[in-house]
């Protein structure tokens, strides 16, 4: 709206004619007379501002519409420089109506002239208020689906109708190696597989065909420096409302590194497998050949003790005896131990704990008599876990044991035997006022193959071991909590039957 | 105790061998002890004894891991032959693998299983479970 021939005066021939275009056009009319300090407003302009037609303005009021900030900075100034230099103005603005709705209005205005000084300021209003606000959200989503566009990780691409590539996001520009004005001069097939070059042509020349909307599929593609890169295409051809074609969008999501861990992975497996063979080919030697071995030597000295007990009036041979005793336990370690190392959860059974507990006490009595053992059991009788009675067996039988073998030197020993359920498991717990453990000194060195943590005769230090190796291979866990000198709490973990 | 006239040994250690046979000997398990170092052989002595009728063992005592031909591959061929008597057969090894042990039950001709190393004791128990 060029207002450069708008009248100094506003003579309007046609009331009605002119209130009809103030109207329908959301313009309305404003006047500041100088000399006399008052204001008028049209009608419209009072609509506008949401005042009653009664309403009269009067500056101060009508500036302090203006929005605090911007709008009203703005407004004061241009109203100063129009009135001191004669400057017309045409604003943009937000003011704050009656009712307390921020709106976007138009403000314009130019000085009324007599003998170079500016006697009136007249202007025209208009809300512009759903135009800007549409503007304003229309630009605000263009930026965020551009920022999407920008930094989606997945690749995204628009392609003109002969394949070239008009548009590419970072991602794209990542996977491929190439920046943007590369990309820009190439055609979608120069960055085919060979190998699936002619399977790219033809999809593009069936999508234009309008034989093919989409088309997603696995593809391979060469990157800038040579590399093949396995990557997901989904491609589609964007029409416009008359269903002629505008141009290709796609998205290719890098899948090379998933790829690469795949096969990783597979040779990790099979590097895996053939070491798990190799090992069970082992425990097998030792189950046998060692055995054999050792079970020979062990008949020698027995027949030599007997034969020749003067072969044993040395200090050598009996130690020799001794060794091969040792070596013959070590291989029977040995043995619990590579049994264990698969697992069992196959062949899981319901068992009650409290009958494995009465069961594992009985066989303990005599241990139990002797050592004057406290024993509290709180386990209710409906509660059944599920494992394999040897493993339960071999479990509960050394907790205990070692319960009453580290007690505090002098004192009988306490146990302390509770369950209850946690999630779906059935948590029990063994607790001992003993001798306790250092964690500190042990911690994760607690569950190892010969790691022993007192100097006791019978420590062994592979029955922890063995009994977290069966705990796990039944699907549970277990956690240990000690103090030096108060005790220890085993918690065992095993799944609800 | 001597009820045993002739013990069969079907075993290719020669230090095992050598220890049985002494402690046979102060156990008094058995008059005369026969060896053979793996299941072909002790087969075919078997069954040419069998079939000219000759005499046979009072009890055998079968390694299972043997070269040419194990102690299964020796029960598999032994079950085929026509015995007019049976001979106890206790198979003695130094496996203790659980899958060894389930195979016995598919067996009906093996009484029982004993592990190395073999002791008095051992050879007592058999001694007394051929009395019953």
């Amino acid at each position: 709206m060029n207002f450069e021939n708008l009248p100094a005066e506003l003579e309007i021939k046609d009331e009605s004619l002119f209130k009809f275009i103030q109207t329908a056009a959301k313009i309305g009319v404003w006047e500041y007379d100088i000399q006399n300090s008052s204001v008028t407003w049209s009608d419209e302009t009072k609509r506008i501002h949401g005042v009653p037609l009664t309403y009269i303005p009067k500056l101060e009021k009508g500036i302090n519409f203006y929005r605090e900030g911007h709008s009203r900075f703005t407004i004061t100034q241009v109203l100063k420089k129009c009135i001191e230099n004669l400057e017309n103005f045409d604003e943009e603005l937000q003011i704050k109506t009656a009712q307390g709705k921020y709106k976007w209005v138009r403000a314009i205005g130019r000085p009324t002239v007599i003998d170079n000084k500016c006697v009136k300021v007249i202007g025209l209003f208009q809300d512009i208020d759903k135009k800007t606000c549409n503007a304003i959200n229309l630009a605000n989503r263009e930026k965020q689906l551009r920022l999407n566009f920008e930094h989606s990780s997945v690749g995204m691409a628009m392609l003109d109708l002969g394949g070239t590539w008009i548009s590419v996001n970072n991602s794209l520009c990542q996977t491929f190696g190439y920046t943007k004005d590369e990309f820009l001069k190439l055609k979608y097939i120069a960055l085919s597989h060979p190998d699936e070059l002619i399977e790219s042509k033809k999809v593009l020349s069936n999508m234009l065909l309008g034989k093919l909307n989409n088309y997603q599929q696995e593809q391979r593609y060469i990157s800038k420096d040579g590399h093949i890169i396995y990557a997901y295409l989904s491609i589609s051809l964007i029409r416009d409302i008359h269903g002629s074609p505008l141009h290709f969008s796609a998205q290719i999501n890098n899948l090379t590194s998933l790829f690469k861990n795949k096969k990783k992975v597979q040779t990790l497996l099979s590097r895996t497998k053939k070491q798990n063979s190799r090992l069970l080919n082992f425990a097998h030697i030792v189950s046998h050949n060692l055995r054999s071995h050792v079970s020979n030597l062990y008949m020698l000295l027995n027949i030599a003790k007997e034969d020749t007990p003067k072969l044993f009036e040395n200090e050598f041979v009996p130690m020799i005896d001794e060794a091969v005793n040792q070596l013959g336990e070590t291989i029977e370690n040995l043995n619990e131990v590579a049994t264990i190392t698969s697992s069992k959860m196959e062949h899981l059974v319901s068992i009650n704990l409290l009958e494995a507990f009465n069961k594992v006490l009985k066989t303990l009595s005599a241990l139990i008599a002797k050592s004057n053992a406290e024993l509290i059991l709180h386990i209710v009788p409906t509660v059944n876990i599920q494992g394999i009675p040897a493993y339960i067996d071999s479990i509960l039988l050394n907790f205990i044991t070692n319960s009453i073998k580290y007690k505090k030197t002098n004192k009988a020993p306490k146990i302390e035997i509770t369950s209850q359920y946690y999630e779906n498991t059935v948590c029990i717990s063994i607790k001992d006022f003993g001798l306790g453990i250092d964690l500190n000194v042990y911690g994760n060195k607690l569950f190892g193959m010969y790691k022993t943590f007192h100097n006791h005769e019978d420590a062994r230090g592979i029955g922890l071991f063995i009994s977290k190796n069966q705990i796990e291979a039944i699907g549970g866990r277990v956690e240990v909590k000690s103090e030096v000198n108060i005790g220890t709490e085993f918690k065992i973990y095993l799944q609800k039957a | 105790m001597k009820n045993i006239n002739t013990a069969c040994i079907i075993d290719d250690d020669s230090t095992y061998i050598f220890c049985l046979k002494r402690i046979m000997k102060t156990a008094n398990f058995c008059n005369t002890i026969k060896v053979y170092n793996n299941g072909k052989h002790a087969l075919d002595h078997l069954k040419y004894k069998m079939e000219n009728q000759m005499e046979l063992p009072d009890v055998i005592l079968l390694d299972l891991n043997m070269p040419v031909m194990d102690g299964w591959q020796f029960l598999d061929q032994y079950m085929k032959i026509k015995k007019k008597k049976s001979i106890p057969i206790y198979i003695v090894s130094s496996s203790i693998d659980p899958a060894d042990k389930n195979k016995l039950s598919t067996y009906p001709e093996v009484t029982n299983f004993i592990s190395k190393p073999i002791d008095k004791k051992k050879l007592n128990n058999i001694s007394s479970q051929l009395v019953n």
